[in-house]
């Protein structure tokens, strides 16, 4: 192999590299409520498929398809029947259809927090401007904003077919309105528990596998023992009982104050007492999720 | 068990063509598999070892199919590129597991440890490591049984250059005692410190084999460059002007020298002492400036 | 047809930390469960026999049978360290049948085993319904193994799916849809436990000779299908 000389350059010259083309950006920037409001703007329609490949919207529109059907059928017998009361109470519309909800969650959750997960594109996120803390309440807000969707849009389809089939007006709006609360309250329960499962793991399989599993044994769980507890007479636990898995949580707390017939064994609500500390633990469980997001996120490095 | 066959190989994924009609003999000493990022090597080398069948043709080492028959890997050891190992043992452990599996013991797994230098780490787990003492654990649990074929698939990522070094001393043994060695790479200058034969594959398609300057040879082509020194560069260079085989001759100032396009590397070659001879010139240096492996690797890529 | 090598790699591999916890969940949640209602309600036969058939067979033994399954391939095919099982000379049915030793043994202590406790916490063993139920655990634990190491071998979701399949089909559809019951692991196994037992607690919609014969054809070729598979297992680069 030949040795090259080293090229001597000519004395006298002055090696300079001109700034020609390179210019920073001096420009307004917007900020990080911008980017928090664009990140939660982005999550909300990628729970939905939008923005993203035709096969992800299909899961998620096909769940927001199978909740309102039945909603829709219910108002058009309501109408056709000319009947006096709507087949289902507004709140008890969502535990009836809590498969659908928690499978949306189990597959929207994942699908929310995995990806940047399993990439590590974390540390992107926070080294411009938006904080841990603004990451969260973004993914955060955006899931529950879109079970919300999700659960309140057939109570408004039952709601606009009341109207419609001419049933008292402040009564259905009344219990419109606890509707309106009691999903609202189910859909932050729901994206906390969701999102916190889902964070654990970089793999999307495993993530859904596991937010599934564990609302359905809370669920399968809990309603056994209420059962049994139902067919020995000790009727005082019931309600204890119920504590321990979201459905059952949200159905609690809306049959104590949001005037709902409780869905426990034997109609069997909690008492005002109960219901307080039902209310406790639900919001406590939000705070609780939110709380563990941030600590798993300020974990996360390169 | 040394000669690797491929025998008019090509793979397809779906619409891809990966590997396209490639046929090559691997024998015994240090081969270099060389091609740029996508041209097809992994999957190569993957079906060298016998982890994916071809489409069509046949892998055979020394006459026995490769696919489908677990009983050849007694004489093929592996290095795949993956990071991925048994995380949870250490690194005594991982080795001994393949010597295991190989119906071996636990003293050809401390001999297999001695010879990549893994000896004062092997009780750490494997989690632990980095990304060169993973290489030579692979590398160890690949040597453990004494394979007549060892296939790496780019073994130097991610090694310093001190283990560069080492991993080149070792293959380099390795090929001496009449192994047959394989690796791939897509940098030259591991290429052209370690392998005696280089196979080229561009695009799927088998581009080059052999040694890399007589390569250079073969391509007729492309004028051969030099660069020349002597006492007098111009009466020289319009010497070798006026003769066919030279094709251009550039007067290079800032280096003091003569670059001579040569056409016809025979002809120049006895031209070019004759004609300084001939002229009372004295001839300084003469050498050929494109004759590195990168030269001819990026003739062959941009073919 | 065994490798201890590879049964030892497989076992430390299922029941690393994490695993493990996870594993452990469940059981410990049975037990918790049955600890409540025998407090509840003293020591109740049917009770037991509800409990441990709706809790402990139709999803415990499922979702450890999931876990096991498909954790004792899934993630080496997933990362691509079965290259280094694949680049021995060792038959890959053995590679299959070692794991599923594990997969099944695994299963078995932590769905068997505390079915047996729960059991036993519940009512004692009265009309031998623990033993029965436990029978029925540790039948349904190697039919599960089999099936969800298939999987594992085939599958990339593979967890998904069995989920899907032991929350879904085995819990849900298996409980409502008379004919789906006839394809159901649970029901083979509950016709063995309903001889053990004797009486009419534990009751099965398949006859014992029906539920045997499917018990160990579909053991038998799910682990014959997945040696085939990883036979031709593809190995491709980087992903």
């Amino acid at each position: 192999m030949a040795v090259e000389h080293p090229v001597t350059a000519p004395s006298g010259d002055q090696t300079r590299i001109h700034n020609i083309g390179y210019r920073s950006y001096d420009g307004p920037r917007l900020g990080r409520a911008y980017a928090r409001r664009s990140l939660y703007s982005q999550s909300l329609r990628g729970a939905y498929g939008l923005g993203r490949s035709v096969k992800s919207k299909v899961l998620p529109m096909l769940l927001f398809v199978v909740i309102c059907v039945p909603a829709a059928i219910m108002v058009a017998v309501a109408v056709a029947t000319k009947a006096k009361e709507l087949p289902v109470d507004y709140t008890r519309y969502a535990i009836i259809m809590q498969a659908v909800i928690s499978l949306y969650v189990a597959s929207q959750a994942p699908q929310s927090v995995s990806r940047d997960l399993r990439f590590k594109t974390v540390p992107l996120y926070f080294s411009r401007p938006i904080e841990t803390a603004d990451y969260v309440r973004a993914k955060f807000a955006a899931l529950a904003s879109a079970l919300f969707v999700l659960t309140a849009a057939p109570l408004l389809v039952l709601y606009v077919g009341a109207l419609l089939a001419k049933l008292d007006f402040a009564d259905q709006t009344e219990g419109f309105g606890q509707g309106l609360v009691s999903v609202a309250l189910l859909s932050l329960l729901f994206a906390g528990i969701g999102l916190v499962i889902a964070s654990a793991t970089p793999r999307r399989g495993f993530g859904i596998a596991a937010v599934i599993a564990v609302l359905t044994i809370s669920y399968g769980a809990v309603s056994t023992l209420q059962a049994i507890a139902e067919a020995q007479n000790s009727t005082g636990s019931i309600a204890w009982i119920g504590l321990f898995s979201p459905v059952t949580l949200v159905d609690g707390v809306q049959s104590a104050f949001l005037g709902a017939t409780s869905a426990f064994p034997g109609g069997i609500g909690p008492t005002n007492g109960e219901g307080v500390v039902y209310v406790l633990v639900l919001l406590g469980l939000i705070a609780a999720s939110y709380g563990l997001l941030i600590r798993r996120y300020r974990k996360v490095g390169l | 068990m040394t000669t690797l066959s491929i025998d008019h190989v090509s793979r397809w994924f779906g619409n891809v063509v990966a590997v396209n009609d490639v046929t090559m003999t691997i024998g015994p000493g240090v081969t270099g598999l060389l091609g740029p990022n996508g041209a097809g090597k992994s999957t190569l080398i993957n079906m060298m070892g016998g982890f994916l069948a071809p489409s069509t043709g046949t892998v055979t080492l020394d006459g026995q199919p490769v696919w489908r028959n677990e009983d050849i890997y007694r004489h093929i050891g592996v290095v795949p590129e993956r990071e991925a190992m048994y995380d949870f043992l250490t690194g005594r452990e991982f080795v001994v597991a393949n010597a295991e599996l190989h119906g071996l013991g636990a003293k050809a797994a401390q001999k297999a440890l001695a010879t990549v230098e893994m000896e004062y780490a092997q009780d750490r787990k494997i989690a632990t490591y980095s990304k060169g003492m993973r290489q030579r654990v692979k590398m160890a649990s690949a040597l453990v049984h004494d394979p007549s074929l060892l296939l790496l698939d780019e073994p130097f990522n991610g090694m310093d250059p001190r283990q560069r070094m080492q991993l080149m001393d070792l293959l380099r043994r390795m090929g001496d005692e009449g192994r047959t060695v394989l690796f791939s790479s897509h940098i030259l200058e591991e290429v052209e410190q370690l392998a005696w034969h280089i196979e080229v594959v561009v695009a799927g398609r088998h581009a080059a084999s052999g040694d890399f300057r007589k390569i250079r040879r073969l391509m007729t082509d492309r004028p051969h460059r030099y660069l020349v020194r002597s006492s007098d560069d111009r009466a020289l260079a319009a010497a070798l002007i006026a003769d066919p085989s030279t094709s251009g001759i550039e007067v290079d100032l800032a280096e003091g020298a003569l670059r001579v396009q040569a056409v016809d590397f025979g002809r120049f070659t006895t031209l070019l002492p004759k004609v300084a001879r001939d002229h009372g010139i004295r001839l300084l240096t003469v050498s050929p400036s494109d004759e590195s492996l990168e030269s001819v690797f990026s003739y062959l890529v941009a073919a | 047809m065994y490798d201890p090598t590879v049964a030892r790699l497989t076992y430390r591999a299922l029941l690393g930390k994490r695993r493990a916890l996870i594993l452990g969940a469940l059981p410990l949640l049975l037990i918790a469960i049955s600890v409540v209602v025998r407090g509840l309600a003293g020591a109740d036969d049917q009770t037991a026999s509800d409990l441990l058939g709706g809790l402990a067979l139709a999803t415990m033994v499922p979702i450890i049978g999931v876990i096991a399954g498909t954790g004792a391939i899934g993630p080496e095919i997933d990362d691509g360290s079965v290259v280094y099982l694949l680049s021995k000379p060792l038959k890959r049915p053995t590679i299959i049948f070692t794991k599923l030793i594990v997969a099944i043994a695994v299963t078995m202590v932590f769905s068997a085993l505390p079915t047996l406790i729960a059991g036993f916490i519940l009512n004692g063993n009265g009309q031998q319904i623990a033993v029965a139920y436990t029978v029925a655990a540790l039948v349904s634990s190697i039919a599960y193994a089999a099936l969800f190491l298939l999987l594992g071998t085939v599958s990339r979701h593979a967890v998904v799916f069995g989920l899907v399949y032991a929350l879904v089909w085995e819990a849900l559809f298996g409980s409502l849809v008379p004919g789906a019951r006839t394809l159901s692991v649970q029901q083979w196994s509950l016709a063995v436990a309903h001889k053990v037992a004797g009486g009419d607690l534990v009751t099965s919609d398949v006859g014992l000779t029906t539920a045997t014969v499917l018990l160990v054809a579909v053991t038998v070729l799910a682990t014959w299908y997945a040696g085939q598979k990883l036979r031709t297992l593809t190995l491709a680069g980087e992903e």
